[in-house]
Formats: C-alpha cells, structure tokens, sequence
C-alpha cells in the first residue's frame, strides 16, 4: 500500500511538476500566444486616478500578430501602453536575461513568479517581474520598473470558456509620482495658482474590460495604418 | 401798480425760490406768477439766474428753498403729471445727431408716453418750416433749424404751457422774427400760455404782456409790460412846498392822466422829456414851490445799467 | 419701460461705438481658431507628451469645446472693456451730447429712465456673450468638430464626455453673463457721476485691472482682501466645468456678483435720482 501510494505520489508529481526552467517556462506562454493570429474586441476603460477624471470610455481594439495594435474610440480615451499590448513577444522581443523567482498565487491560482531583465541598453524597462500560470500558458501579472515612466503592474484576469489565452480583463496600476505629468513651464504656472495640488505625479489605476472578441478572422493591414 | 392779467388763472407760482450752489446764490427768494394765456417775459442780463429758475422750473434742477406751483399743484408731488402739460427748450437745444429729424421727435414722442402720430410730427415740423428736412441727420442741421427743431418738438405733445429759454440765440434777424411770429401765433391762436426767458429787452417787448426782470437771482421789476416798457416817458417826481394846492392846481387837466402816484408831498408822474418843463412852469407860475424834479431812469435805461454792472 | 428700454436699445445700436466689441470678439475667436488650427495639435501634444509615454490618447482632443473652453479663458481680459466701451457712455453720453435736458424734461420719471437704461446696458452685454458663444462655439465646431473636452480645473484634469459639454458651455456663458454685468454697473455707475464717457471707461478698467492684480499677488494681506474683490468672482464659470459642480459655490458667486449689480445700479439710480442736471 506503501508502495503504491508512494509511486501515484511521484507519478503524480512528474505529471504535474511546474517547469522552473525560466526560458522553457516563457517559450510555452510565447508559444500559446500564438494561436492568436489576431482579434478586434469591445473594451471598456475605466480610469481610477486621483488627478484625473475621465468618464467610462468605449473603444474597439484590434490587433495582428506580432505587435499591431490601433484603437478606435468615439470619445477620448486613455489606455495605458504597457497593458494595451500584453502580447508575450511583445514583452519579450528584446534581448533579455530571465530567471526563475519562485512560485505565487494571484487571484488564488498558482503562479511561476519569473524576473526578466531586458538586456538592451536602450530599453526603457529596467526589470519585468512575471507571475505565469503554467496551467493556461498565460501571463496573469506583470510588475515593470521603468527608467522613465515610472513603476507600473498590470493584472490579467481570463476567462474559462474563452479557447484563446486572450484576458476578459485587464487591470493596469501605475505609479509615476516623481514623474512631472505636464512640462514644467505648464506645471510651474497651475503650481503658482493653485498654491495646493500640481499636476506632478500621477498614481492610480485603468480597468479595462474585453468583451466580443473576434479572433483569427483576418484584418487588414490598412486598419493599422496612421490615419494623418 | 396796474397789472393786466387775461386770466386769474395761475399756471406758475413761484415762491421765495432759491438755489445754492456752493459759495454761489445763483436764485435769491424770487417769486413770480404766470397766469394763463400769458406771454411772460422773464428777462435778465447773463448770469442773472433765468436759466437756473427754468431748469428748477422743469425739475432739471432741484431748489435749495422755496416753491413751485405749475397749474396749481407742487411740482415736487405731481411732476409727471404736470410734465405732460409743459413742452420746453433749455439753452441750445440738443439732439441725438445720428438720428434724423423725424427719429429723434418720434423717440422723444415714445419717452412722453404719448402715441405721436406721423400726421402730429410732420405737422410740427411744417410749422417750424422743416418738413423739407425730416430724413436728414440732425447733425447736419445749422444752429437755427436746431432752434426750430426744439420748438417742434416743445410742441409735439400739445403743451399747455410753453417754455422758451432763449429760444432766438444765435438766429439772425429772419429767424428772430420768425420765432416771434411763431409765439404770438401760439399765444393769439392757439392760447398757450408761454414763459419766454430772454436778455434782450426788445424781443421781449415785441410778444410778452407781462414780464419780470431778474438780476442777481432776484426779481427787480415785475409787471404789465405796456406799462413797464412805454420807452418815452420817464418816471418823474417833483418835491413841492404845497401838496394841496398842486393836486387842486392839476385836477380835470390832462397832467391828471400822467399822475403815477403821490408819496407825502412829492407828486410821481409819467411824462414825454419835452413835458416836465411845460409841468414846472405850470407850477411856478401858479406860486407853487417847486423843490426837486428828479426824473427816474426808464425801465431800458435801468435794464441797460444793470448789464453794464455785470460787463464791468 | 419696455418702449424706453426699446429706446435705449435702439441709441445704443445706432452707434458705431457698440459694434466695435461684436467686430473685436469676431477677430479675436478668429485669430486664436486659426492659430489653433495651425499649432494646436503640436500644443496639446507638447502638453501631454509626458502623459503619452505610458498612455495612448484617443480621441480628438483638438475639437472645437477644447478650443472655446480656451476663448473663454481670455474672458476676463477683453470682454470687459468691450463693456465698458457701451455702459460708460449710457448716462455721460447724454450729457456730453446735451440731450440730458431734453430726456429728462419729459413726462416720465427719473427711476425709469435710469432703469431702462441699466437694463438696455445688461441686454447688451448678454448679447456681447451669445455673440460669443455663438461665434466662438459655432466656428470652433465647424473647423475642429466635436469631440470630448479635456480641463485641467484645481490640478485635476477632466474629460467630459462630448455630450456632457454643451449644457455647461451654455450654464458658463449665462454666468459670465453675470459676471460682466457687474462690469456694466460698475461703468454705468460711473456714467452717473461724470459728463463724459471717457473717465468711466477708465475708472472702471483701472479697478478690474488692480483688482485682478492684487487677486494674484501671493501675500498675506492681499489674500485677506482677495474675498472682498468682485473680480475673483467672475471666473465662476469655470465651476461648470468641474466634476462633480459645486452648486454651493456656483449659488455662492452668483449672489454676491448679483449683490455687486443691485449695489453698483442703487447707487446709480439714487444718484441720478438727486442729480442736477446742469448740462
């Protein structure tokens, strides 16, 4: 009995043993990503910032492998960069150092925590932190310390029933607090006048939620095209 | 005094009015009445205070004492009320220069309250002589026919009381004429009574009954003006030692009709300057002692040395 | 009142003095509507170049809301003057011009001639701000089209949705509305003591332009004033634009700009009530 229960117990273990192999560990979320050759979905932005108001905003979003991406909104609309294209090549298209951290939980699913760190000097990123579900192959938060922009995490949340490792929301918090919002000259004139509150620093956070997704049904080139 | 009044009716009544301004009485305790169908001439040399007692007469200006009375009713209770009977010309009359003729006596027709037809306006402006000119702009318009512009529009309303400060300035002789012509029309025709300010004793002569002369803001004269102004007779008095025996001596004689008035033992008369000698004679031959004959200046003469007093 | 009010109305408009604020409004919303054309986008791109490093902006933000929200900023500085220019001239005109006599003598009480005229001089300066409104709103949607309006009110910066703008564009006009009738009255009190229009166009510029000038100055004793002085009233407008409206404060400055016209009007009213006109 013994026996038996210690080999389902390795069995079991070798069945499910989470890779801690960084590189082999990205490669597979790379790899499931693209399945996605590309998608148009509604979004719904939410921005919960202190020094901005913006009302719910609705958007179209398309994007086509590997990294084209063009929004259409009626009203104005704020998205965060980092969150729009959270496509792993994407993250990943520079060179870059990985290692495995350890293992966490978001949202109550265990997670392979990775830090990557971008080996081009002209990278804007400093240090990534990824926390991969290894179940679906997908990135379920990313921390990313920037040189210029400030510290900022997104955390992806998916959908059971969707096939594609496509997020059915997404939440991106930034904090740029020692980053001046407006140029100085702006910044010097509404600090004068209000005495009180500048537009110095921002922190907060965008909700972004994904509904209708069309994936894989062909989009054309021109869509991604600068409109001038 | 004999005062020729056409009517007991009283349309102004003035009561020791008076303006202070500042260190200057311009108006000092004048009172005046006008009655109705009076052409009044209020006259005076510049600066006398006529243009002050007109304006306080149509509330321009507010009294620092004194009364008014217009058609029997204070002027300070019942102003708009009495306004609507009064059409006036203050100094030079001013108008909007941007507008025409016809516009501005429409807009001043509007203010009134009245409903001025384009039938009454046109008529006022026939009347002045410038129906001709009614679509031209105001500021194209000489001194005269702005003169004549005020008129139309002191008429438009049909006032009953009318009232003219100065109202032939700085016309020539043509259209002096003509404003007077228009005020005995007024006066004979249409029986306003008009209250024509003035510092020419001739023009004054010419259309007022009665007048009152004003200098320094207070009345000096006032009276019937045939009996103020009969420019050849002088005021004469002759001081005499038997006062009996002179009005014994002149009764049911002609000389009788010239007796002004007696004061104790002076005898005033009114005489041609050819007479008082015929008078004086009379009086040495019937042994009466003549003491004085003082003749008194005539109302122009007076009028004539009070302007001179305020040029020197 | 309304026939004298139609009166006053009727003077104002047949003078070229009155055209001249609808003639500068024009060229003004004009030139900046050009010059936004030309450098707008580069403006609000230099200002949210920052912003753009970590977000992408949607949405045309160059639209004619953005661009009227910008006239209507200058508000203060042109309009009242343009004001000025008429309700200065509403009681020394007609002195100047010797019609005093001529008004004042006919069968209609001092009170209404002086209200007809105040009330003439507010009609003018709302019709100065619709012309405003309409020009600039009218040509800025015509040239840049709609869009949502961006704001940066007390270090917040607000979006309204596009068809949350024009209801506080229209609430904004009507307050400036206000806020220049105060100017008007404060002039045509002037106007009441003078016999020429020069000095109440002056006096009153003087005071908008001191009074703004000690708003903005940073010391002790000017922020204690600062509360007593209408003019840090009159850009309540930008009220509107805030999210969410502060209907207190907009209750608040409206009172005491409206308390400034009835001051700035009984005075004149009483003035011209006791005046002699010597003119």
């Amino acid at each position: 009995m013994k026996k038996i229960i210690l080999l389902f117990t390795a069995f079991v273990s070798i069945t499910f043993a989470q890779s801690k192999d960084p590189d082999l560990i990205l490669k597979n979320v790379i790899q499931e990503f693209s399945t996605v050759k590309d998608y148009v979905a509604d979004i719904k932005i939410k921005v919960d910032v202190k020094v901005l108001k913006v009302p719910e905003t609705r958007a179209k979003i398309y994007f086509k492998q590997p990294d084209k991406i063009h929004i259409e909104s009626e009203g104005f609309a704020m998205i965060p960069r980092k969150g729009l294209d959270f496509s792993p090549s994407s993250l990943l298209k520079d060179k870059y150092s990985a290692f495995y951290q350890k293992e966490d939980f978001v949202d109550g699913i265990k997670t392979a925590v990775v830090k990557v760190i971008p080996l081009e000097d002209n990278s804007n990123i400093i240090l990534s932190t990824l926390w991969i579900d290894q179940t679906k192959n997908v990135i379920r938060k990313i921390e990313s310390t920037t040189k210029t922009n400030g510290t900022f995490t997104i955390i992806l949340s998916y959908n059971s029933s969707n096939k594609f490792p496509l997020p059915d929301s997404m939440t991106f918090q930034f904090d740029m607090s020692r980053v001046d919002l407006v140029p100085n000259e702006f910044n010097d004139r509404i600090e004068k006048k209000n005495n009180k509150k500048t537009l110095a620093g921002l922190v907060g956070k965008v909700y972004i939620t994904y509904s209708n997704y069309i994936v894989n049904k062909g989009i054309s080139d021109s869509i991604f095209e600068e409109k001038k | 005094m004999k005062e020729e009044v056409l009517s007991d009716e009283k349309i102004i009544e003035v009561q020791n009015l008076s303006k202070q301004f500042k260190e200057i009485r311009a108006v000092d305790n004048l009172s005046l009445n006008v009655y109705k169908g009076d052409v009044f001439g209020f006259l005076g040399p510049n600066g006398a205070g006529k243009s002050t007692t007109i304006r306080m007469l149509l509330s321009l200006i507010k009294p620092s004492g004194g009364n008014i009375k217009l058609f029997g009713k204070s002027l300070k209770e019942n102003r708009i009320e009495i306004l609507k009977k009064i059409g006036a010309i203050v100094e030079k009359p001013d108008f909007y220069g941007y507008m025409t003729a016809y516009k501005n006596m429409e807009i001043l027709g509007k203010i009134s309250g009245s409903n001025i037809s384009k039938k009454r306006i046109m008529e006022m402006l026939e009347l002045v002589g410038l129906h001709k000119r009614y679509k031209s702009k105001v500021k194209t318009f000489s001194h005269g026919m702005k003169q004549r512009l005020g008129l139309a529009q002191a008429l438009l309303h049909e006032p009953d009381l009318i009232i003219l400060d100065e109202p032939t300035t700085g016309l020539d002789p043509q259209g002096m004429k003509e404003i007077r012509d228009l005020i005995i029309y007024l006066s004979k025709e249409k029986k306003k009574t008009i209250f024509l300010s003035s510092h020419i004793l001739y023009e004054v002569e010419l259309v007022a009954n009665r007048m009152v002369i004003i200098d320094k803001g207070h009345a000096k004269v006032e009276g019937n003006v045939s009996d103020l102004l009969n420019s050849n007779k002088l005021k004469v008095t002759f001081e005499v030692d038997e006062i009996e025996k002179a009005k014994l001596l002149i009764n049911d004689t002609s000389w009788m009709k010239m007796l002004n008035s007696i004061v104790g033992n002076k005898l005033i008369f009114l005489l041609e300057p050819g007479e008082i000698s015929f008078l004086n004679k009379l009086f040495v031959e019937n042994n009466i002692l003549v003491s004085a004959v003082i003749p008194t200046r005539s109302l122009e003469e007076y009028f004539l040395s009070i302007t001179e007093t305020v040029s020197k | 009142m309304i026939g004298l009010i139609n009166i006053e109305l009727y003077k104002i408009f047949r003078k070229w003095r009155t055209y001249i604020g609808f003639i500068a409004i024009a060229v003004l919303v004009s030139v900046i509507q050009v010059a936004m054309l030309v450098e707008g986008q580069r403006s609000i791109n230099f200002m949210t170049h920052n912003l753009q490093q970590s977000f992408i902006l949607v949405g045309n933000l160059l639209n004619g809301y953005l661009v009227s929200h910008l006239i209507l900023n200058t508000l203060v500085i042109h309009i009242p003057f343009l004001i000025t220019l008429v309700a200065g001239d509403l009681l020394a005109g007609e002195a100047t011009s010797g019609t005093y006599r001529m008004l004042i003598t006919r069968p209609v009480s001092r009170i209404s001639i002086v209200t007809s005229k105040f009330l003439a001089g507010i009609i003018y300066t709302c019709m100065i701000i619709f012309f405003l409104a309409i020009f600039s709103l009218g040509l800025g949607l015509s040239i840049f089209g709609s869009g949502d309006l961006l704001v940066v009110q007390n270090g917040t910066i607000i979006v309204f949705s596009k068809n949350d703008v024009l209801w506080r564009f229209l609430l904004a006009y009507c307050f400036s509305s206000l806020g220049m009738g105060v100017v008007a009255s404060l002039a045509f009190l002037f106007s009441s003591l003078v016999e020429n229009a020069i000095g109440p166009i002056i006096s009153t510029m003087a005071i908008i332009i001191i009074f703004i000038i000690i708003s903005g100055i940073n010391i002790e004793i000017f922020r204690a004033i600062k509360p007593y002085l209408f003019t840090n009233y009159m850009n309540g407008w930008r009220l509107f634009f805030d999210d969410p409206i502060d209907i207190k404060e907009i209750v608040k400055d409206s009172l005491i700009l409206l308390g400034h016209i009835f001051l700035f009007f009984g005075s004149a009213a009483l003035i011209f009530q006791k005046k002699d006109i010597l003119s």
